[in-house]
């Protein structure tokens, strides 16, 4: 039994009028008509015209110049005069055409002469003085309010009897009839079994559950096993894939450099689990608008799940070099993406301009855009911005910051022995080093300017000290200072040394040998030099940066990418700088690890002009062989005692939304360009459907967006369309993403409005529906070659064959292969965060190789996943309401000598050669692919196949499976 | 895999006669009409056998390219009044002024054909080629121009253009694809700018993405002599399968992918391969050796495609972003035409050479064309223009050297002698050898054609 408070809800739906704001009415004739009048009009005139006439004579351009829409358009009339003289039936033209006198309307193509009752209604109301509302002024977007008023898919569901599987057949029945269509016989039970198992499952019927179908001869069968298969956990994939290609599901964010969102996993798992939950559709669509706030104040796993939710908002495609500058887009994305998905309406149309078609205005879309707008989006990172930011928190903020706190304490601790301990080197310095050191040469570097090192030459003993320090002048703090030192031994092996051999392993070690000298990274006290002892091996999410430093700010940074970083600065490529504070010169020193003479040359360049007064550099020899020796000591010591540093903890995070602090109303961009700021507009409901405004003035407006799509008679019949075409691979109405003027209209109105009256009253239940598709006669039916007076098979009169999509096509390879992992994966094996250097020049890119099922893959938005985008795969870019079928030489190609395809026809045969025979074996394949016996003639093909072949038991098979998973017959469902 | 099948050169003539797999089979199939892509005669002779029809993604200005206006230069900034699509009801278009070309245009050729310096190197071939600069079309759309220029439906999804080239004369090349397209990305409409529609499906365009491996999965994993008797046996199979459901559409096409594949092994990375080209020749299309992506790698592989047989080759300049969609700046188009301008000339030089462009009809066309106006008198960018724009075509019996009608002296409509894409579609079928209102195919109950039910004419001025 349903909750009563649902029911309440499902009946104020159901005969709610939905009401066009008067404001945009013009409906002024409404307040002189008597009240009767103007109810027999509402009640009686108006849906029949809407339903009889509009058709031809709806709208702006209608047939023959005659508009009923309007009191205006009859007025006027069309080619042949006004159509009604009021209160003159008998001299009005549409009375006329419709008792068929002089003119013939309805036509007989359009459904004939209408029914004697209804002609009654439309005489009589004429004979009233054709009282009308209706004058017409007023327009939404590009349809008139009175056709928006009467606009099919907007009209209140029918409150009619219960839906039963057999009432559906009638209502098809009644449409084949009437094409003179016979209709096929029903499927053997073998074709049913298959049918059904890819259909709820996406996964071929193993051998013995086909076994166990046939030889249940109970009638109630066929409904057990479609119950049996809507309980399976692998419904819950193949259907939440469905949805997944609604939502243009994808693992990366779509800008210039496509990075991979690590976290939206979580997401498309959800989706699989409340499919396989039968999570009633309203509170599954409310979930991914608003789940964040719908849960707010419940449990914490119940509120994680509403943050994961929203995880359908976040994945909106990102556009640009930076995202932020073209956030406009990613709205634009998503506004498109959950008109289509849950109403069925190309609302994103009007961003530029009002709709051209339907009835939805420029200011309808950015009442949205407010509402999303107020939501902070996690931020997937970008090429000028970094790392990702934003993500969300699945356990309670209070409990993240409580181990945040513990582990900052913790950090700091160990961040201040260690400086204790980095003091001792402090007296490396001796005062017998501070005698023995020259200063080579030193000079000011002005803002922005870059001096070269006049060549030095110096004789050194091992263990004596080259260094070079940058200090900023009197005036101001750090500055970015891009330091090469070149050293060159004269004679002997004439080794070479150099800053730009450290660039790519910077944080290897502090000091650093190579090449027998050791670099040390120090910063110069008054005191002495105290090693930098804290690395990252990237800045700003950018691992082509790496530093050292004494805490945050960093001393010492490279850029290893071969092309410049702009960060607080522009770093030029594969370079390497110091940063020094003021009052902390930053040094690198060079420890000779040889008696003789070197050469020096270097440069020096600031490379953070901010008009002040530039750096100081100095190159020093310290000629005390003790002293260098006593550097590089100390700073091993010190790296010993160093213990790993504890790494941040690590929080289950989401792709998800959650409310600003501020919600905040958007202003219309003008022709959508948004730095043509226009009118603010409040964040509300579309107006066509009411223009309620959001209510809670501190939340966004996400719930009552829920609540109001929810709510809505198109949020039915928009899914319930879907899975009706999912099931017969067409849709009531074929056009799955468009229910407005442009989309296509129903085949079967009276169905599709009572699927999705029988929807809403058994409480959104997707299973509910499932159960009552599949049991019809029509579901059940034979397929049948396409007939030339139904090319597309509108009307069933019998199942459509199909090809299995991509999706299908592999699970049903790794399936019969054995080797199908049917558990559920969470994250793709992405490169860790810290080392993402993804540019737009060279984008993310990857093909992950996995044994989970199909919708598992990782897809990618800039570049199809090779397999998917060859079996027409769903689009990662743009809602695919249903798959194409397209049919390649390509495809071709895959079933000749792919890997994938290879490996799993060598596994399938490994097994099948553990069979005692050929016979053996041939009988089992085809009861695995096929789910049927063989025939004699197929034993003998594969005879000769294995004969002709000529190689081991195993090579054979493998040719014979092979030939089997590359047949018609496995890759269709009948 | 060459020795199975001799020399190269005996593979080329062997696999324009037909089937590698089952010579004997196929051979006579072939004859058969049942093939959908056996060669077949048009329906009267001419010189054209196959095409190359370069495609700009986004909208190329004409005015800025082949339409010379130097009235507009002078009236730049005058406003104007225009009941435009793009402008209509537009907020902030309730004004619009004239916007000067920004590139200068030269007499070129023989011929004197006026080309702007977006196109120094195309301009070059004026000798050859025919302008239309009174081109129009029916949508303001990408999505819908683009589909209408591929499909002549702007709506729905209908064959492609080159689907109705191959289904009229099948394909010289059975071990090729009829109708390949090599395009970086997907334009808009995506697949459905090659798809065949309801024509049987031989005639999908196959997708070659520039790159190291063009075509995935060409190399054969077994031994041919292997192969040849798993596809035997698949064959087999799938006849006894469709003799039960007969004239499956579906069935029938899948069945003759593998066909077309199995040659495929062979041809594909034998037309890809560079490594025969002179210096010379790929330095003519921009190309260094072993590169294998750019508009010059699509223009040689679109020759070599050509020269082994395969009847359509589309070119597909970039994908559905980053194009000649200027609305923000007409600047955008001077690194789009430095892309293609030299590689189309060499393309154009290199058929000539080799005595092709005969029997090569080369198609250059964009969607639409772009405003001679915008909003404001200093706007940098163009609108979308559907009343006016200018495609040209060259060899395979077009008159050379000639510039076909006119738009007004703003290069806002098309005024003298317009040319519809219908009539466009007409044309490029005659060229072919169709009559395109005879160049039918049955498909729920309708006799479908390329140019549809509204009137198209073939532009007489346009034949040599």
């Amino acid at each position: 039994m349903m909750p009563p408070k649902q029911i309440a809800s499902i009946a104020a739906m159901l005969v709610v009028v939905w009401l066009v704001p008067l404001a945009a009415r013009g409906d002024s004739a409404a307040k002189t008509i008597p009240s009767e009048q103007l109810e027999f009009f509402e009640k009686h005139v108006r849906p029949l015209l809407a339903k009889r006439c509009f058709g031809c004579h709806g709208g702006t351009q209608a047939e023959g110049g005659l508009s009923l829409a309007t009191s205006n358009g009859w007025q006027q009339g069309g080619d042949s005069g006004p159509a009604i003289v009021p209160g003159r039936p008998e001299k009005s033209l549409l009375i006329d055409a419709i008792t068929y006198r002089s003119l013939e309307m309805p036509p007989a193509d359009e459904g004939g002469q209408m029914p004697a009752d209804e002609i009654a209604v439309l005489s009589r109301w004429v004979a009233m003085g054709a009282p009308d509302p209706r004058s017409g002024d007023g327009a939404i977007g590009g349809m008139t309010v009175e056709e928006a008023r009467g606009w099919w898919s907007f009209q209140p569901l029918p409150a009619g009897p219960e839906l039963e599987s057999r009432d559906i057949d009638a209502l098809l029945e009644r449409e084949w009839l009437a094409r003179h269509l016979a209709p096929t016989p029903p499927a053997d039970r073998r074709t049913l079994i298959r049918r059904a198992t890819y259909d709820v499952t996406g996964l071929p019927p193993t051998a013995e559950e086909t076994r166990n179908f046939l030889a249940d001869n109970s009638p109630d069968a066929y409904a057990r096993l479609v119950d049996r298969l809507l309980e399976s956990p692998q419904y819950g994939v193949r259907w939440g894939r469905h949805w997944l290609d609604v939502v243009r599901y994808a693992d990366t964010a779509g800008e210039n450099t496509d990075r991979p969102l690590p976290h939206a996993w979580r997401y498309r798992n959800w989706v699989f689990e409340a499919f396989r939950r039968d999570m009633p559709f309203d509170q599954f669509a409310g979930l991914q608008l608003a789940g964040d706030l719908l849960t707010k104040d419940q449990p914490t796993p119940r509120h994680a799940e509403g943050i994961v939710a929203t995880g359908y908002l976040a994945i909106a495609r990102r556009f640009g070099h930076d995202i932020d500058a073209d956030i406009h887009l990613m709205h634009e994305d998503a506004i498109d993406n959950l008109g289509k998905s849950f109403l069925g309406l190309t609302v994103a149309c009007a961003r530029c301009h009002d709709h051209k078609y339907d009835p939805i205005n420029a200011a309808d879309y950015y009442a949205l855009y407010g509402i999303l707008e107020s939501a902070r989006f996690a931020f997937p990172g970008c090429e000028p911005k970094g790392q990702p930011r934003d993500l969300v928190p699945l356990i309670p903020q209070a409990e993240v910051d409580a181990v945040m706190r513990q582990w900052r304490e913790r950090h700091d601790r160990d961040k201040q022995m260690l400086l204790e301990r980095a003091e001792a080197t402090k007296r490396v310095f001796s005062p017998e080093a501070r005698q023995a050191t020259q200063v080579v040469q030193s000079g000011a570097v002005a803002e922005g300017a870059t001096v070269d090192l006049a060549p030095a030459r110096l004789a050194v003993r091992k263990g004596e000290v080259v260094l070079l320090a940058v200090e900023p002048n009197a005036s101001h703090g750090a500055d970015t200072t891009l330091v090469e030192l070149w050293i060159r031994e004269t004679a002997g092996p004439q080794r070479k040394w150099s800053t730009s051999d450290i660039i790519d392993t910077l944080t290897d070690s502090n000091p650093r040998e190579i090449n027998e000298a050791t670099w040390s990274f120090i910063e110069l006290t008054k005191d002495g030099p105290v090693f930098l002892l804290d690395k990252a091996d990237s800045l700003g999410g950018n691992g082509a940066l790496k530093k050292w430093s004494l805490g945050d700010i960093p001393s010492v940074l490279v850029n290893s990418a071969d092309q410049q970083v702009m960060v607080w600065t522009t770093l030029p490529a594969e370079s390497f700088f110091v940063h020094p504070g003021p009052n902390r010169p930053v040094a690198i020193a060079w420890t000779s690890p040889l008696d003789g003479e070197i050469a020096i040359e270097g440069r020096v360049a600031d490379v953070h002009p901010t008009a002040l007064d530039g750096v100081t550099y100095r190159l020093e020899h310290i000629a005390s062989p003790a002293t260098g020796l006593a550097l590089v000591e100390a700073g091993r010591l010190l790296a010993q005692s160093v213990p790993a540093p504890e790494p941040p903890p690590a929080f289950p995070v989401a792709y998800a939304v959650v409310d600003r602090e501020v919600a905040k109303n958007a202003h219309i961009h003008e022709r959508g360009d948004p730095e043509k700021i226009g009118d603010e507009v409040p964040r509300r409901w579309l107006a066509v459907f009411g223009g309620n405004e959001v209510t809670t003035s501190s939340e966004s407006g996400r719930r009552e967006l829920a609540a109001w799509i929810t709510g809505h008679p198109l949020f039915a019949r928009v899914i319930v369309n879907r899975i009706w075409g999912w099931h017969f691979g067409r849709g009531i109405v074929a056009s799955a993403n468009d229910f407005g003027a442009r989309g296509e209209r129903p085949t079967h109105p009276e169905l599709l409005d009572r699927l999705a009256a029988a929807f809403a009253s058994h409480g959104f239940s997707v299973k509910s529906l499932h159960r009552l598709v599949m049991l019809t006669d029509a579901y059940q039916r034979a397929s049948a070659t396409p007939v030339a007076e139904d090319p597309d098979n509108r009307w069933l009169a019998h199942f459509s064959r199909r090809r299995l999509d991509a999706d299908e096509l592999r699970d049903s390879l790794l399936a019969v292969s054995g080797r199908i992992d049917l558990s559920s994966a969470e994250a793709h094996p992405f490169p860790s965060e810290e080392t993402w250097k993804f540019t737009q020049h060279s984008p993310f890119t990857a093909v992950y190789e996995t044994n989970h099922r199909s919708p598992f893959q990782m897809v990618q938005r800039q570049r199809r996943h090779p397999f998917l985008s060859l079996f027409d795969g769903a689009d990662p870019n743009a809602s695919t309401p249903g798959r194409q079928t397209t049919t390649v030489p390509t495809q071709a190609l895959y079933f000749m000598n792919d890997s994938f395809f290879h490996e799993q026809a060598a596994a399938l045969a490994t097994r099948l050669t553990g069979l005692a025979n050929d016979e053996l074996r041939t009988t089992d394949v085809f009861h695995s692919l096929f789910q049927r016996d063989s025939t004699a003639a197929e034993h003998d093909r594969v005879r000769r196949v294995l004969t002709a072949y000529k190689g081991d038991t195993e090579d054979c098979w493998a040719a014979v499976c092979r030939v089997l998973l590359a047949s018609n017959e496995f890759l269709t469902v009948e | 895999m060459g020795s199975t099948f001799g020399p190269r050169r005996a593979f080329l003539r062997s696999a324009t006669a037909g089937s590698l797999l089952f010579p004997g089979i196929i051979e006579s199939l072939w004859a058969d009409s049942g093939d959908p892509l056996a060669p077949q005669h048009p329906h009267f002779p001419v010189r054209a056998k196959n095409i190359i029809f370069l495609f700009m993604t986004g909208g190329v200005s004409h005015v800025d390219t082949f339409d010379p206006k130097p009235e507009l230069t002078r009236r730049h900034g005058q406003q104007i009044e225009a009941n435009h699509p793009e402008i209509k009801g537009r907020p902030g278009y309730e004004r619009i002024y004239l916007k000067r070309p920004q590139w200068d245009f030269q007499p070129h050729g023989r011929c004197g054909t006026e080309v702007s310096s977006l196109f120094p190197h195309v301009a070059g071939c004026v000798d050859d080629i025919a302008v239309i600069r009174s081109m129009h079309t029916s949508h303001s759309n990408h999505y819908n121009a683009t589909l209408g220029m591929h499909t002549g439906s702007f709506t729905f999804a209908r064959p492609s253009i080159g689907s109705w080239v191959t289904y009229g004369l099948g394909t010289l090349n059975r071990n090729l694809p009829g109708f390949v397209v090599i395009a970086p990305q997907q334009t808009y409409a995506g697949t459905q700018v090659y798809a065949s529609d309801f024509l049987p499906g031989a005639h999908q365009g196959t997708l070659v993405v520039p790159g190291k491996e063009p075509v995935a999965n060409v190399a054969p994993r077994v031994p041919a002599e292997r192969q040849r008797i798993e596809l035997e046996a698949l064959r087999q199979f799938n006849e006894e399968h469709l003799a039960a459901r007969p004239a499956d559409p579906l069935l029938t096409a899948r069945l003759q992918t593998f066909e077309t594949a199995f040659g495929m092994q062979m041809a594909v990375p034998d037309a890809f391969d560079f490594a025969g080209e002179t210096a010379a020749t790929l330095a003519a299309y921009g190309l260094e050796r072993a590169q294998t992506t750019g508009f010059g790698w699509q223009c040689l592989a679109a020759r070599r495609l050509i020269e082994r047989g395969v009847r359509f080759v589309e070119l597909i300049d970039t994908g559905s972003s980053t194009n000649w969609d200027a609305h923000g700046d007409m600047l955008t188009h001077e690194p789009l035409a430095k892309n293609v301008d030299r590689p189309i000339a060499a393309l154009l030089w290199d058929l000539k050479q080799r005595g092709m462009l005969d029997e090569t009809l080369v198609v250059w066309t964009t969607e639409f064309g772009r405003t001679p106006f915008n909003n404001t008198a200093d706007a940098k960018g163009r609108e979308h223009h559907p009343w006016a724009f200018s495609s040209w075509l060259a060899g395979g019996g077009v008159k050379p050297g000639i510039v076909h009608g006119a738009t007004d002296e703003i290069g806002l409509r098309a005024v003298d002698k317009p040319v519809h894409v219908r009539d466009f579609h007409a044309t490029i079928l005659h060229l072919m050898g169709f009559d395109h209102e005879r160049l039918t195919y049955r498909h729920a109950g309708l006799d479908f054609r390329l140019t549809g039910v509204e009137p198209a004419h073939v532009v007489k001025d346009l034949l040599s």
